[in-house]
């Protein structure tokens, strides 16, 4: 699940650290929600690392791996997410992660963040031009995480929308565009203490050489290559009010890899300006496709499905 | 580090590995002949569709449309003998033209895929 930038304050011992919010907000990116099958006609779009994808439907990332140093902080994030479709393209979903903290010269501290749910139903799909739009909510729960890793007792709601858009419907002149895809979200941080309102925002930018294998023209891709989505992702938080400081967040330039039960990625996590942060890091995520090795319980609603 | 997580991490992917031997998946398309986007030289006598799992053929299908969307193949698409993933629907002779071929693969767990791609006669 998307995570989101705040200040937080480490205890250790006798000594107080500050965390800048950005490297919490950076070593959480590896954890966001993603789907085990989700097609707009004949595109598959993947799921995504740092941002969340548009739809609603079954799936298990375990894990999630981040590994990122800021402000003399180590932190390595360890996350999981479970979603599950309730009714048709009405899915609900519990994420969490697992901080281990070192600062520079100071002992380690480690803990769970606050745990977040989420809902999220497909309102509006155009099957042919390979679009989507979706609306949901996350609710981080305040209080859930641990007080040693900076987790926060106040509760967060955030509305957000989704959108995919994949490219299949250029004309010939443009075949090789074919395969491109864009997902994004935009979500607004209604926290209920004095913290700042916050837009979370991003988006991806995705090439299916699968698509490009299978749909626009075979160039001889050879395995492992010709299962491969090089991708590009942008996640920003802009902090609105109370002193919330300027938008922050990172660029994330990687690859995913599509096996037939499973999903791997990775990324860079790029600080995109200095509030950011000015280490880079690195995230890996497997995403299993539980729909697939489970048919019988996963891959259609609990309720009114197929 | 606490070494918790990562032990229950080690089930979990023990028992995903497991259950990778009974499990089942998406049929997608692997490759084709005439390849996807191709020119060939001549009509083909049938038009092949490989797919990464085995397929349910009463569910599947594989037809060839010419540029004004008439099918033109024999409607005779069956799976191949020796290797369920493998579609096969045979063709008259084609003249020069670019054809389009649509597909649905319904894989054996049920899972749903659909694609075309085109070839062109020259």
């Amino acid at each position: 699940m998307k995570k989101k930038n705040r200040f937080v304050v480490l205890k250790n011992g006798n000594h107080w650290l500050a965390v800048s919010g950005a490297m919490l907000a950076v070593a959480a990116v590896g954890v966001s929600k993603a789907q085990a099958h989700g097609f707009e006609g004949d595109y598959f779009f993947p799921p995504t690392i740092a941002t969340d994808d548009p739809f609603a439907t079954d799936e298990l990332l375990l894990p999630s791996v981040s590994y990122l140093k800021s402000d003399g902080v180590t932190t390595t994030d360890t996350g999981f997410e479970f979603d599950k479709e309730i009714f048709p393209k009405f899915a609900l979903g519990i994420s969490g992660d697992y901080l281990y903290q070192k600062p520079d010269g100071q002992p380690s501290v480690s803990g769970w963040s606050d745990f977040a749910m989420s809902a999220k139903y497909q309102l509006w799909e155009n099957a042919p031009h390979q679009a989507i739009f979706s609306v949901g909510a996350i609710w981080q729960i305040g209080g859930s995480g641990s007080k040693e890793v900076g987790a926060s007792s106040a509760n967060v709601f955030t509305p957000t929308i989704y959108y995919g858009k994949a490219f299949g419907d250029l004309p010939d002149t443009l075949s090789y565009a074919r395969p491109f895809a864009i997902t994004g979200t935009l979500g607004e941080d209604l926290p209920t203490s004095f913290e700042p309102n916050n837009l979370q925002w991003g988006f991806a930018l995705e090439y299916s050489l699968p698509y490009l294998q299978t749909e626009v023209k075979d160039i001889g891709l050879p395995q492992p290559f010709s299962r491969m989505f090089p991708l590009v992702e942008f996640s920003f938080t802009s902090p609105e009010n109370r002193d919330g400081g300027p938008t922050t967040g990172t660029i994330n330039p990687g690859v995913l890899y599509e096996s037939t039960y499973f999903q791997i990625g990775a990324e860079a996590i790029i600080p995109a300006n200095r509030e950011s942060g000015s280490h880079v890091g690195a995230v890996v995520q497997l995403e299993i496709f539980i729909d697939d090795i489970l048919p019988k319980i996963f891959g259609h609603p609990l309720f009114f499905g197929k | 580090m606490k070494n918790i997580p990562f032990k229950r991490l080690g089930l979990v992917a023990v028992l995903f590995l497991a259950l990778q031997s009974h499990a089942w998946a998406h049929a997608f398309l692997d490759h084709a002949d005439p390849k996807v986007g191709s020119i060939v030289t001549g009509s083909p006598a049938v038009v092949k569709a490989w797919f990464t799992q085995e397929l349910e053929p009463a569910f599947s299908s594989l037809q060839v449309t010419d540029a004004q969307g008439r099918e033109v193949d024999k409607k005779d698409m069956h799976l191949d003998d020796k290797d369920k993933k493998l579609m096969i629907v045979s063709l008259p002779p084609l003249t020069a033209g670019t054809y389009t071929v649509n597909w649905q693969a319904v894989s054996v767990d049920t899972h749903r895929t659909q694609g075309h791609f085109e070839f062109t006669v020259k």
